[in-house]
């Protein structure tokens, strides 16, 4: 199973501040998500699972352990590199969706590859908008969009470089049930249909039902990791 | 509310200091130059008040016209008639005069603009300077110097010291190193001392006098005195005053000289506060409208409208004193500054001891203030409209602004300040009144555009932005964020226009003037060389013309002199030239008669320039009453006019001949020369021998032929161009104080973007760059803006110059130059918000809130 991880943590833990007032966020986490896996992070509020996302995202550093993602062991790596791994290997997907304001649909889906100063491959951005269902907005700004459509161009954005991993933090977390329901299933199309890896995390049960696999947290260890459709332990 | 005010002042020192510096620079600025004005007129006060001691009566010769360079002296036979006056136990006459003292090589021992005087000397009880070395000099070849050129020199006794006057160079035995009461020179002056009948005749005033000092036996008091030797010389062209109140006269007409240089110096400051008041009003509505949520939430609580205006005008009003205090601080920095900057161009100004009067503190106060409260209104009354509800719900925030209520007001300030312009430059008001109308005028539109601009950002956006965006996303980004609040765009830009349009302003008269001078230069230099003094407007030595009129191969040498008159009541430009060769070296054009009529010119006739015989009604055959410096009432025959404008060397006034300026003018100075050269002759070898001349006996004068005249003339005005830019500086570094700070704003309120866009993998560099860009497309749309309207005021302005021979021209390199600059100090205002844009904590702007 490690040979085909696409994010492994092993033995991972963090600690904020310091003295009698450090908070051990993690505290020995060890996890591996192979290629094509829809998984999902559950716990309650200060669990971890966050810190656990950022940690494999290249976000934060650990206090011990190690993180690889797609081989490349993060802790080996500067802001520089670091930045460059979130640029070609990561997609995100963010609660606030998190859309630059100037720009339009089609400009905020390219983004990723504008940055990396890549020109986009021309099927399959249309593929993409095509799956997430924007065709007629795609000259329109993030301002005239609804927050289910602002979702969608976010979730096209996470996937227009094929990322070795997508990353979903709480991401129908503002949006009412249909609109959440629309970007479940582009996830779910997106691990089926285009091969991608998709790590959520989430505390909305029936979004987490709808993804391979829970791995659930409770003050920064793992208390729980079962296949979609198991009962919990 | 005031704790809070206060608290919130004190949680955001660098915005607080970053928005405080825009005033602290201007107030600075005006402190400053209060300061340093101050303080030279006391300096030149304890000076006056030093020369008046022992002196009951000082009498001076009345100027009947002011000449602008050197006062007129007066008859030594005067002299005797204060002698003979009852109770005058003693009276002296002295001389107080310009000359030259030249080192072993020739060169003038100070240089630019330091003057150099020779004064009279005698042991007695008149005498102001007591030689600390040595005597002071009791025979025509000795001489004494101030302490201060001594020790800079390193003069010592017995040695040699030469001196340039009328005649040549002088040398003479130093015999004494004398201080003025009790300072080393005199308020940074060259001061040699010289028996009187030297100081006469190296300053061709034999027989006359500047000064008369008397002092009465015991018992008679001054003002008895004084009235008596008035009344004994009743009918003379003298002033005749006590000593006390020939100080307090002497101080007068300095300070009078230094309010022209405080005024000059004080409009730039106001620029500088005024460009400050844009930067503060656009940062306090930035601030308000990121704290709606915070003041609708004080609203909820029950806060009434009046209370928010009271909080944010308090803010400012806190702002400004500590700004106001900072100011007054920078200006007792500044002082010295210019003292120093006026040095290394070689103006010592004599600044001993810093004065500070309470008018200074309180003018500091008031402007600091007053503008920080006034650039405030605005921001805080748009405070007051944010309704309850926003503390709320997100997304309501203040009442959109009317934008057609703002395009209607734009227009009206335009147009107001538009007619203010051309009532300053058409209504027929003279100097001050017409420079107060326009400025006032340029202020008005200045707001008006900056009104209007935020319409202006986004199409400028797009021309200025599209070498950035062609450079990827980081540019496409810049231009999209420099245009997404119009408003703040502008009034950031419209800052820096209005110090580059005034840059640019001055920049096209500099232009304007160097390509007029060389119109003048190519069409009217008939001659291969003229002779002037180096320092560009001193006369020459008298004797220059004679001993050049004498190297072989130079055919004519002609002079031009300068002074001044009243024609029919009116100050009036006169010029000295000589009528039969003038036209040799100096090519003239005719309106009325020709070079004949110039030749057979008489003593009691005069040749007029047209445009000024048109402004005064003159007419050839009216006869004109001229006073002349000395106050000598002639009457003169106009016999023909020239067609010479007032930018011509001869323009603007009357043409007499010279050996009628050496008389009735006392004026036996040139102040050019124009020469031609014999048929045949070698031009090199002849201006060889005329160089060697001028080197050996008046190095003082240097000879330029047409192209070195055109260079000199664009140095000097290049010189007081660059003056300008300096001054002008500072206000283009407070509007970049405004762009530090609105970036600074704005970063602030993109932190969840900036958040996203490293998580998505954009890179620190990448961020930075973002912002430098941004920088970049707000300055240059002020730099555009401020070219267009610095153009077109230059325009306005030169309009009625250019039937004076004005040439308006386009510097289209300074320009280009500017435009860069103003792009480079964008991306320099940048470095910091930058910085601080690329160091944002990635999960700590994703956080919600």
């Amino acid at each position: 199973m490690t040979s085909t991880s696409i994010a492994l943590c092993t033995d991972l833990t963090r600690r904020y501040g310091e003295g009698d007032a450090a908070v051990d966020a993690l505290r020995g986490v060890s996890v591996a998500f192979p290629r094509g896996e829809f998984a999902t992070i559950m716990g309650p509020s200060g669990s971890g699972k966050s810190t656990l996302m950022h940690l494999m995202a290249g976000l934060d550093s650990p206090s011990g352990g190690s993180v690889v993602i797609d081989g490349t062991e993060l802790s080996q790596l500067d802001d520089g590199r670091l930045t460059q791994l979130r640029r070609d290997k990561i997609g995100f997907i963010f609660q606030a969706f998190n859309l630059l304001p100037v720009l339009t649909a089609e400009e905020n889906i390219v983004l990723p590859l504008s940055i990396a100063g890549r020109k986009p491959d021309r099927d399959w951005l249309e593929t993409l908008i095509a799956a997430v269902g924007l065709g007629d907005r795609r000259t329109h700004r993030p301002s005239e969009m609804s927050g289910g459509q602002q979702q969608r161009v976010a979730v096209a954005r996470a996937l227009v470089t094929r990322p070795a991993v997508v990353f979903a933090d709480e991401p129908t977390g503002n949006l009412d049930s249909r609109a959440s329901a629309d970007v479940l299933t582009l996830l779910r199309r997106a691990v089926d249909e285009f091969g991608q890896t998709v790590i959520m995390v989430t505390h909305d049960a029936e979004a987490a039902a709808v993804s391979d696999r829970i791995v659930e947290l409770a003050d920064g260890r793992i208390v729980d990791d079962r296949r979609v459709g198991q009962v919990a332990a | 509310m005031t704790r809070l005010t206060l608290k919130s002042l004190a949680s955001r020192k660098l915005r607080t200091a970053l928005t405080a510096m825009a005033v602290v620079l201007g107030v600075a600025m005006i402190s400053g130059t209060y300061i340093l004005t101050d303080t030279i007129d006391r300096a030149f006060g304890d000076i006056f008040q030093q020369a008046a001691e022992g002196v009951d009566v000082a009498v001076t010769p009345r100027q009947a016209v002011d000449n602008g360079v050197q006062e007129t002296p007066m008859d030594a036979a005067l002299l005797e008639r204060v002698k003979a006056v009852p109770g005058v136990a003693e009276a002296r006459g002295d001389v107080f005069r310009n000359v030259t003292v030249v080192d072993d090589e020739n060169e003038p021992v100070s240089t630019g603009g330091v003057p150099t005087f020779v004064s009279s000397a005698a042991p007695g009880r008149f005498e102001a300077f007591d030689p600390v070395e040595g005597r002071l000099p009791r025979a025509d070849g000795e001489i004494a110097v101030d302490k201060g050129t001594a020790e800079e020199q390193g003069f010592e006794l017995g040695e040699t010291v030469r001196v340039l006057g009328d005649d040549g160079i002088v040398p003479l035995r130093l015999v004494g190193i004398a201080k003025y009461g009790s300072v080393d020179s005199l308020a940074g002056a060259t001061v040699v001392l010289t028996t009187l009948r030297r100081a006469q005749g190296l300053t061709g005033t034999e027989g006359k006098f500047d000064t008369i000092a008397a002092a009465g036996e015991g018992g008679t008091s001054a003002e008895t005195l004084r009235d008596r030797v008035k009344a004994a010389l009743r009918g003379a062209p003298v002033d005749v005053r006590t000593g006390e109140e020939n100080a307090e006269a002497d101080t007068k007409d300095t300070q009078e000289g230094l309010g022209f240089l405080r005024t000059a110096l004080l409009i730039f400051g106001g620029i500088a506060v005024f460009v400050g008041a844009f930067v503060i009003s656009n940062t306090f509505s930035i601030t308000v409208a990121q704290r709606t949520g915070e003041l609708a939430l004080l609203r909820t609580l029950g806060a009434s409208r009046r209370q928010v205006l009271r909080s944010v005008i308090l803010e400012a009003a806190l702002l400004g004193v500590g700004a106001s205090i900072l100011g007054l601080i920078g200006g007792l920095l500044v002082a010295p500054g210019i003292v120093l900057a006026f040095k290394a161009a070689g103006l010592d100004l004599p600044a001993d001891d810093t004065v500070l009067l309470g008018r200074t503190v309180f003018v500091s106060l008031l402007v600091g203030i007053g503008v920080t409260v006034v650039a405030s209104v605005a921001p805080a009354l748009r405070a007051t409209r944010v309704p309850p509800i926003a503390a709320m719900r997100a997304g309501v925030g203040l009442p959109v602004r009317s934008g057609r209520k703002r395009f209607v007001f734009a227009g009206l300030l335009a147009v107001v300040g538009m007619a203010a312009v051309l009532s300053g430059l058409f209504g027929g008001s003279e100097g001050g009144d017409a420079a107060g109308q326009l400025g006032l005028g340029a202020a008005v539109v200045f707001l008006a555009v900056a009104l209007f601009s935020p319409q202006l950002v986004r199409p400028l956006a797009r021309v200025v932005g599209a070498p950035f965006e062609r450079l990827g996303l980081t540019g496409r980004l810049a231009r999209e964020n420099a245009t997404r609040q119009p408003g703040r765009t502008a009034a950031t830009a419209a800052a820096l226009m209005i110090g580059l349009a005034l840059v640019t302003f001055v920049s096209i008269f500099a232009a304007g003037f160097r390509a007029s001078i060389d119109d003048i230069v190519d069409q009217q230099f008939a001659g291969e060389l003229t002779v002037r003094n180096k320092d560009g407007f001193s006369p020459l030595p008298a004797a220059t013309r004679g001993a050049v009129r004498a190297v072989p191969g130079v055919e004519s040498a002609t002079g031009v002199r300068f002074g001044m008159s009243l024609v029919n009541g009116d100050e009036t430009v006169t010029f000295g030239v000589d009528p039969a060769d003038l036209t040799k070296g100096y090519k003239l054009e005719w309106e009325e008669g020709d070079a004949r009529t110039l030749a057979g010119m008489r003593g009691d006739e005069t040749v007029v320039a047209a445009p000024w015989a048109k402004d005064e009604g003159v007419k050839v055959g009216d006869t004109l009453n001229v006073t002349t410096t000395t106050g000598e009432q002639r009457r003169l025959k106009v016999i023909g006019s020239i067609d010479e404008d007032e930018s011509g060397l001869l323009g603007g006034g009357i043409l007499v001949a010279n050996d009628q300026m050496a008389r009735h003018w006392d004026e036996q100075r040139d102040a050019f020369l124009f020469l031609t050269f014999a048929d045949g002759a070698k031009p090199a070898t002849v201006r060889a021998g005329i160089d060697r001349v001028l080197d050996d006996q008046f190095p003082v004068a240097e000879s330029q032929d047409r192209e070195e005249v055109k260079d000199a003339q664009a140095g000097q005005i290049n010189q007081i161009l660059y003056l300008f830019y300096a001054l002008l500086a500072l206000s283009i570094i407070v509007s970049l104080f405004g762009v530090v700070n609105t970036l600074t704003l704005s970063i602030h309120e993109r932190t969840r973007e900036l958040g996203m866009l490293r998580a998505i993998g954009t890179s620190r560099r990448q961020v930075r760059r973002t912002v430098r860009y941004e920088a970049a497309i707000t300055a240059m749309i002020g730099a555009v803006l401020g070219l267009v309207l610095g153009i077109f005021f230059a325009w306005i302005v030169t309009q009625p110059l250019i039937d004076e021979g004005f040439a308006f021209e386009l510097p289209v390199a300074t320009m280009v130059g500017l435009f860069v600059l103003a792009a480079l100090a964008g991306v320099v205002s940048a470095v910091l918000p930058a910085r601080r844009a690329a160091r944002v904590d990635i999960l700590r702007a994703l956080a919600y809130e």
